[in-house]
């Protein structure tokens, strides 16, 4: 196990994870940790436990058994107030979008900082919320509802509600499903840029590309169990070739220009 | 058979203890709502629209035919006894103390109470309130106590409406019958009304706002993840919802007169 991973309070910790739907097992005996300032993917099919992971991770999902730390602090056992700092301290993005369908685009993408940043003024928070949008690429109107915008375009609009009140730990359930390749390319940057500002990254994902050009550190997880989880290197080489074809592929494409943990060259810096 | 009766014993048990924690949740939540939810504003305004402002025309076209009615029978009726003198005393006693809050949360129940555990509903499937908890809003305190709050509001509200109505309602049938002076009609019914009748009438909608506004957000949450449950949980808050009432309506009576 490289330094990397003994190293620090991870930013979120994973451990003894079971969780279930009805009587369906869908997580058993997770262990896992996801550091700072890094980059985590979690590689999975459907069906393999990969959003029930996120959102466990996330504290939305709350586990049969298990716990899951925050900076070393249990999340469930958070106050109201450690809640709220968790979750100023976060973002989210579904990968269903799950957009409020009872109000516009606007009031979606600025309802973090009305509950984050409530100084702002609502002119700002507006001007704010623009602003990220353009950059996603989203050019429809700000008073439409969800029910009017195509999928893609609403998986624009949840990252930039994800990502609006600048969180250091953003998790992100398959962020570029839905998307044309377009869109796909503006959410790579946006991710891109959130990794050299240092931001805490933790993603599920169900292809390869995400895990080739921004994982620092590379999991796969098979029938609710996380099948290996190390550097990226140490996953992509380590895994045994008939766990996933997400991994065969990666090996395939051969190393990365830009090695991401230990890539001491890397500008980032912790928010 | 007896250990099937005992798990289906222990989960209705359970299932009533989550639904009281549920309860005691949301006052708690409500007792904080004015001091720190200013985003939940707009939630009460648009439920109190609802609730109460929308549900003005139906609650006054039944209160008045209620009130016609029952000035219609006891006008026919009353005298064979030879106490028409009771007219006002039944009228107040029927519409203020039973019927005004007791229709009153048959309409709540039926759109609002459908209404909420639908939309809650739907919210649940649609992951929405999974996206409310991960920009840090609670739902109870941003989806339930606003509605809580507006339900109650409104139940009373419209309970006083639907009394003013019922009453203008008799009115009406009076003057067609045998026309009195309107100051003549009032004084009648203010010299028979007393504070009991008010306060009876307004503890009844009180309870019933609660009830309705607990019972069809709890039922709301209860959906799980498929879509086939959102009806289910209508129907279910509307069932309850009434059975609750009626259960309540007999205990706050039976509180009054005991």
């Amino acid at each position: 196990m490289p330094d990397e991973i003994k190293s620090p309070v991870p930013a979120i910790e994973l451990t003894g994870i079971r969780a279930s739907s009805g009587t369906f097992e869908i997580l058993s005996g997770v262990d896992v940790a996801f550091h700072e300032g890094r980059t985590s993917v979690v590689l999975g099919t459907a069906g393999s436990g990969k959003s029930t992971l996120i959102k466990t991770a996330a504290g939305l999902i709350v586990p049969d058994e298990g716990r899951v730390r925050f900076r070393g602090q249990d999340i469930f056992g958070f106050n109201r107030n450690e809640e709220i700092a968790f979750r100023a301290a976060s973002g989210f993005v579904f990968q269903d979008a799950a957009l409020w369908a009872n109000t516009t685009i606007l009031n979606n993408v600025f309802m973090p900082l009305r509950v984050h940043k409530p100084w702002m003024g609502p002119s700002e928070m507006a001007e704010t919320a623009r602003v990220l949008l353009s950059r996603l690429g989203y050019d429809e109107g700000m008073a439409l509802r969800p029910a009017d915008l195509s999928t893609g375009e609403q998986k624009l609009v949840s990252i930039a509600r994800a990502i609006i009140h600048e969180p250091a730990v953003v998790f992100m359930d398959d962020p570029v499903s839905n998307l044309d390749e377009e869109a796909a390319d503006r959410v790579y940057a946006i991710i891109d840029e959130l990794r050299t500002q240092g931001r805490t990254l933790i993603i599920g994902a169900n292809n390869s590309e995400l895990a080739y050009r921004f994982a620092d550190y590379l999991g796969v997880i098979k029938s609710g169990r996380i099948a290996i989880f190390g550097t990226y290197d140490q996953t992509v080489a380590g895994a045994e070739e008939a766990l996933s074809a997400s991994i065969s592929r990666l090996r395939a494409r051969g190393g990365r220009k830009s090695a991401a943990v230990g890539n001491e060259t890397s500008q980032r810096s912790k928010p | 058979m007896i250990a099937a009766l005992g798990r289906a014993a222990r989960v209705k048990t359970s299932n009533l203890m989550y639904g009281f924690g549920f309860f005691f949740e949301v006052l708690r939540e409500t007792l904080h709502f004015f001091r720190r939810s200013q985003v939940g504003y707009k939630v009460l305004i648009n439920q109190i629209l609802f609730t109460g402002y929308e549900a003005l025309a139906i609650n006054a076209i039944m209160a008045v035919s209620i009130g016609a009615a029952i000035n219609v029978i006891g006008s026919s009726l009353l005298p064979q006894f030879g106490q028409s003198q009771l007219m006002y005393t039944i009228l107040i006693i029927v519409i203020t103390r039973e019927l005004g809050p007791l229709l009153t949360a048959f309409v709540i129940t039926a759109r609002s109470g459908t209404a909420i555990a639908t939309e809650l509903g739907t919210m649940v499937v649609n992951h929405e309130i999974e996206a409310y908890l991960a920009v840090g809003l609670k739902p109870i305190s941003y989806l339930v106590v606003p509605r809580f709050i507006g339900v109650v509001v409104s139940m009373i509200v419209l309970t006083i409406y639907f009394n003013m109505f019922g009453l203008l309602g008799s009115f009406i049938v009076v003057q067609l019958v045998k026309p009195i002076p309107i100051n003549e009609y009032l004084s009648n019914l203010l010299s028979i009304l007393t504070v009991g009748d008010v306060l009876s009438g307004m503890a009844k909608a009180l309870v019933f706002g609660i009830v309705v506004s607990v019972v069809a957000t709890f039922q709301g949450f209860s959906v799980n993840r498929s879509s086939t449950e959102i009806p289910v949980a209508g129907i279910r808050a509307v069932g309850q919802s009434f059975i609750l009432i009626i259960v309540a309506d007999v205990l706050v009576t039976l509180m009054q007169y005991a």
